[in-house]
């Protein structure tokens, strides 16, 4: 089934055209990577398929439902979207922060009910946090801020989540971590997510979209985008793909 | 702390306080004349009124206006909302003009209007700047409310009637009526209500407000609803009450501090919190020095100054 359909998007903002003509379709279940050099329209991408960004031309469709005629609050019962940079909220704890998640499914004259503090839970259960419930969110770890405000997506119970860049400020062993649970994670959701590190994402996401200038250069496999001949056109960069002995997974190599 | 308990502990306060209020003061009350005495029930009893209600419309409008505009320092009164509204209210008094409308009388309606000028000019001159820093919102309100300073002043003067408007600008609950509890309390139950039943916006909008538009919030109507709203009450608090400053900071600062910055919770204790310190200062206002009265304002800026860079410079850190 599809769960993401993009067809013929033209979109940017402030009067600046950022994406030209761009269509792909991703199957439910999918972890699916965006990659391409600074500027390419990566960000600008994700956000106007979680309605942040309107969309000019064209059409986008979440499970068939074309986001440009829903409702916001509709919207954010399907696709929950983390931001690059979040800052910690000051006097919250992981428990408080994480139950903002189920917003969307409150109504204006009920607050979280129990049904909602389990979902909750669920989501930090999943980012392995729980131990941290009472703990304040400014007094965390770089790597654990991010998987409790990975946990208040996932508290949305979205069917697509949208990610920018979440292990871009991490170190390697927190980068390994948070793929993984979102490699975990694709079982019951399909998950878009930006990354800059191309072997990272070679190694843990279904499908690479590589972008550039606004286009895209190649959408399918790791081993089918990432080429010498697709990362010299994306980057003008020369490099040589090799693949991991153990787990075949494609790897780049720069040349001198 | 549970949410529950703190809400008794604090409410309990304010009655003893209430009561305590009412028998101090200047006027010797005796016993047996407590069930009849006109000081006590016309005169100090609608003051203790007046001042709760005007505690609760300051201090919530404080915790909506920082939660919109996401900035710690955000109070009514630094952002200049309490001086435009003082602007509108001194227009009223001193022309005596007659206006109504929706049920709001001439002096509130100005006040509202004057008070929704000001944050519209203070928020469009904190946007001038590309970084959205809290200083640059306070120093747009330091702009607008040395202005509106200078246009009360001359409105003070051209009208000639110095003594009386200057004596309320400084804000008094002084010649407070049962009128004044009766004008002042549908803006404070109504404005608590509305914002009680949007905690869930407000809360949303603490994780920046692109995420809270993921989250479902329509976040421009929200937010300017919400400083609408805010504005309201102020211009309320205002028109009967005078300029009285920092309620709407030191009260939402503590709340936090002590219960973190969940608005289910916050706005109903920052609002009980309110009339206490209010309570608490017009107390005060009318016995340190008795049989002189202090104006209320002054109290609470003496207070609220220095309470003001205390949280500028743990911002800093």
């Amino acid at each position: 089934m599809t769960a993401l359909s993009v067809f013929n998007l033209i979109c940017g903002y402030e009067g600046k055209e950022v994406l030209r003509g761009i269509s792909f379709e991703i199957e439910v279940g999918e972890f699916v990577g965006i990659v391409g050099p600074n500027g390419c329209g990566k960000t600008t991408l994700l956000r106007t398929i979680s309605g942040l960004l309107p969309v000019w031309q064209g059409c986008i469709k979440v499970e068939e439902q074309d986001i440009h005629k829903t409702e916001r609050a509709e919207l954010a019962k399907t696709i929950a979207f983390v931001p690059q940079l979040m800052e910690p909220i000051e006097g919250f704890t992981v428990a408080d922060m994480v139950l903002l998640g189920r917003t969307p499914h409150l109504n204006r004259f009920s607050f979280e009910s129990e049904e909602d503090r389990q979902v909750a839970r669920w989501a930090r259960e999943e980012l392995r946090i729980e131990k941290l419930s009472k703990t304040l969110v400014n007094e965390l770890s770089g790597g654990e801020f991010q998987r409790v405000v990975i946990a208040r997506a996932l508290a949305q119970e979205p069917r697509l989540m949208l990610l920018d860049e979440p292990t871009s400020h991490l170190d390697i062993r927190y980068q390994v971590r948070i793929l993984k649970l979102l490699r975990k994670l694709r079982q019951t959701r399909t998950i878009v997510a930006t990354f800059h590190d191309l072997n990272m994402a070679a190694r843990f996401c279904q499908k690479l979209l590589l972008l550039k200038a606004g286009e895209i250069v190649a959408f399918g496999r790791p081993d089918e985008v990432l080429t010498a001949e697709n990362i010299w056109k994306a980057y003008r960069i020369k490099a040589e793909v090799k693949r991991n002995p153990k787990t075949r997974h494609a790897r780049l190599v720069l040349l001198p | 702390m549970r949410k529950r308990t703190l809400v008794y502990i604090l409410f309990l306060f304010l009655l003893i306080l209430s009561a305590a209020s009412l028998f101090i003061g200047t006027v010797k009350v005796a016993p047996q004349e407590m069930l009849t005495s006109p000081i006590l029930w016309t005169i100090r009893l609608p003051r203790i009124l007046l001042a709760a209600l005007a505690g609760i419309l300051l201090a919530t409008s404080g915790v909506i206006l920082q939660g919109v505009l996401r900035n710690p320092l955000a109070d009514p009164y630094i952002l200049g909302v309490s001086a435009g509204a003082g602007v509108g209210a001194a227009l009223g008094i001193s022309t005596k003009i007659n206006l109504t409308f929706l049920g709001m009388s001439t002096v509130p309606l100005l006040a509202f209007f004057f008070a929704l000028l000001a944050v519209l000019v203070v928020y469009q001159l904190s946007r001038l700047s590309s970084r959205n820093s809290p200083e640059t919102l306070i120093l747009a309100g330091v702009a607008v409310s040395a202005f509106a300073s200078a246009v009360l002043a001359l409105i003070i003067i051209i009208s000639g009637q110095l003594q009386s408007i200057y004596f309320w600008l400084l804000g008094s609950f002084s010649l407070s009526s049962y009128n004044d509890v009766l004008t002042l309390l549908p803006y404070a139950v109504i404005g608590l209500l509305i914002s009680y039943f949007y905690s869930k916006e407000l809360n949303a909008l603490l994780l920046g407000e692109e995420v809270a538009m993921t989250l479902g919030v329509e976040v421009e109507k929200i937010k300017w609803g919400m400083i609408v709203l805010a504005t309201l009450m102020t211009a309320a608090a205002v028109s009967v009450s005078g300029l009285v400053g920092f309620v709407g900071l030191i009260v939402p600062h503590f709340i936090r501090l002590l219960m973190g910055p969940h608005h289910r919770g916050l706005i109903p204790l920052a609002a009980l919190s309110g009339t206490i310190l209010l309570v608490l200062a017009d107390t005060a206002a009318r016995t340190v020095l008795s049989p002189m009265e202090i104006p209320v304002g002054i109290v609470m800026a003496l207070i609220g100054a220095p309470f003001f860079l205390y949280v500028l410079r743990r911002k800093k850190r």
